[in-house]
């Protein structure tokens, strides 16, 4: 079929002025072949040059720097994500850090504080008993004091009663032993 | 308005009669529409490589969209080592293109309807492909003629298929693209000339078909711009990598 047609074309392309003035086809007249294939040559070429040497270049430059800014805007994506990935995981490590940090020391201070208490309580305790001793020393002591001086006063009293009925004076010494036997067996009641 | 529908296709001088060794080179309107064709190309890839962005702009995108087009067209049909050939494949894509569609503006010239314009560039590709073939393969690229799988008997005429087939290779690479833009221009002609016999009751009719066939055409003229371009490139394919 091509090779048919180009037969056909050649057998056109040798005989053209009859075909085409028979055809009416102004293509075939080859009165401007040779002009048209010469301004074709001529502003193809011209094209060809100036497309290969500036503009191809240029778009091949542009399309490459387009590609690169693309490529390296994701790595720097990449980059900051895996930074800020780690930012986190540091964060995370501080704070569990801190979190542990928080809780011994809640430890230690809830410990010492304890041990204080202890410490004060003990101290308080001791003192208690103390004051508790010196009172209960002075409580003897009064109690002693006053067996003596009740002593005396039942002596007194003893003898200013006998005076009275009897009217004698009885010694001093003889009564004051009978109040001291007396006392001596009544006391451990009121001790 | 002209009634012959191939009345379009005329080729008259412009300006001054220019004779170099007796031979007619003067400036056409054949001419004068490469060079607008050539220009708009030019034009076009000035503004879409102007501004280097990296957020392109409408043309830059436009431009950028027909490099990488070109470029995915060569790298699928000819692979990686058809690369040198890239500006070559670009500038002829863009040229037929932009010619086939300054052609279909109202009142202007086809270029590529002319069937040498188009021998010319199926002529130059088929010596260049040629050329390349034997640089690369020397006389091994012969082997391009006796596709291997082929019993014996049939050899010989498959062989003379073969060359026929590649020797037709310019005439059917220019045959395609003149009859295509021709028969296309030439119609739009006769459905033009119609609206005009049939007058205002008949002429939507035609009207009409112009509409789709001027929307045709332009389609028409993209893909054969794309056809040349990737047969070039399938040429190219056979002459650098010479398998069967």
């Amino acid at each position: 079929m091509k090779s048919v047609l180009g037969s056909v074309i050649a057998c056109i392309a040798i005989d053209t002025n009859l075909f085409a003035a028979e055809a009416g086809m102004p293509q075939l007249d080859p009165t401007y072949w040779a002009s048209q294939a010469f301004w074709l040559i001529l502003v193809f070429v011209i094209l060809y040059i100036s497309i290969s040497k500036f503009y191809l270049p240029k778009i091949k430059s542009n399309l490459v720097n387009r590609e690169n800014k693309i490529s390296k805007d994701l790595e720097d994506a990449n980059d900051l994500k895996e930074k800020s990935d780690s930012k986190i995981k540091e964060y995370e490590i501080i704070l569990e850090n801190a979190k542990r940090e928080v809780s011994k020391i809640h430890f230690e201070s809830k410990n010492n504080l304890d041990k204080n208490i202890q410490l004060k309580k003990e101290e308080m305790e001791k003192e208690i008993e103390k004051e508790i001793l010196k009172a209960q020393k002075e409580i003897s002591d009064l109690k002693k004091s006053s067996i003596s001086s009740i002593q005396n006063i039942s002596k007194n009293i003893a003898s200013d009663i006998i005076q009275n009925i009897s009217g004698d004076k009885l010694n001093e010494s003889s009564i004051k032993a009978a109040v001291e036997e007396i006392s001596k067996k009544n006391i451990n009641r009121y001790l | 308005m002209a009634s012959n529908p191939m009345e379009q296709f005329t080729v008259y001088r412009i300006g001054p009669e220019i004779k170099i060794a007796g031979i007619d080179l003067s400036f056409t309107n054949a001419s004068l529409f490469m060079v607008i064709s050539a220009s708009i190309v030019l034009l076009f890839l000035f503004l879409g490589s102007k501004e280097k962005k990296i957020i392109p702009n409408k043309i830059q995108l436009i431009s950028e969209m027909f490099y990488k087009f070109v470029a995915k067209m060569i790298s699928d049909t000819a692979g990686p080592k058809a690369k040198p050939y890239f500006p070559f494949i670009f500038s002829l894509f863009m040229f037929v293109l932009f010619c086939n569609m300054v052609g279909m503006l109202p009142y202007s010239f086809t270029v590529t309807s002319h069937i040498i314009v188009t021998l010319i560039l199926a002529l130059f590709i088929f010596v260049a492909v040629t050329v390349i073939g034997f640089i690369k393969h020397g006389f091994k690229y012969l082997s391009i003629f006796v596709p291997s799988g082929v019993p014996a008997v049939l050899l010989p005429l498959i062989t003379i298929i073969e060359i026929i087939s590649y020797l037709s290779r310019p005439v059917s690479l220019s045959v395609r693209l003149f009859a295509n833009m021709m028969a296309g221009h030439t119609m739009l002609k006769v459905f033009g000339g119609f609206v005009v016999s049939l007058g205002i009751l008949g002429g939507w009719l035609p009207l009409s078909f112009s509409v789709a066939l001027t929307g045709l055409e332009i389609l028409v003229a993209f893909l054969q711009a794309y056809v040349f371009a990737i047969l070039t490139c399938i040429y190219l394919n056979d002459a650098l990598n010479l398998h069967h």
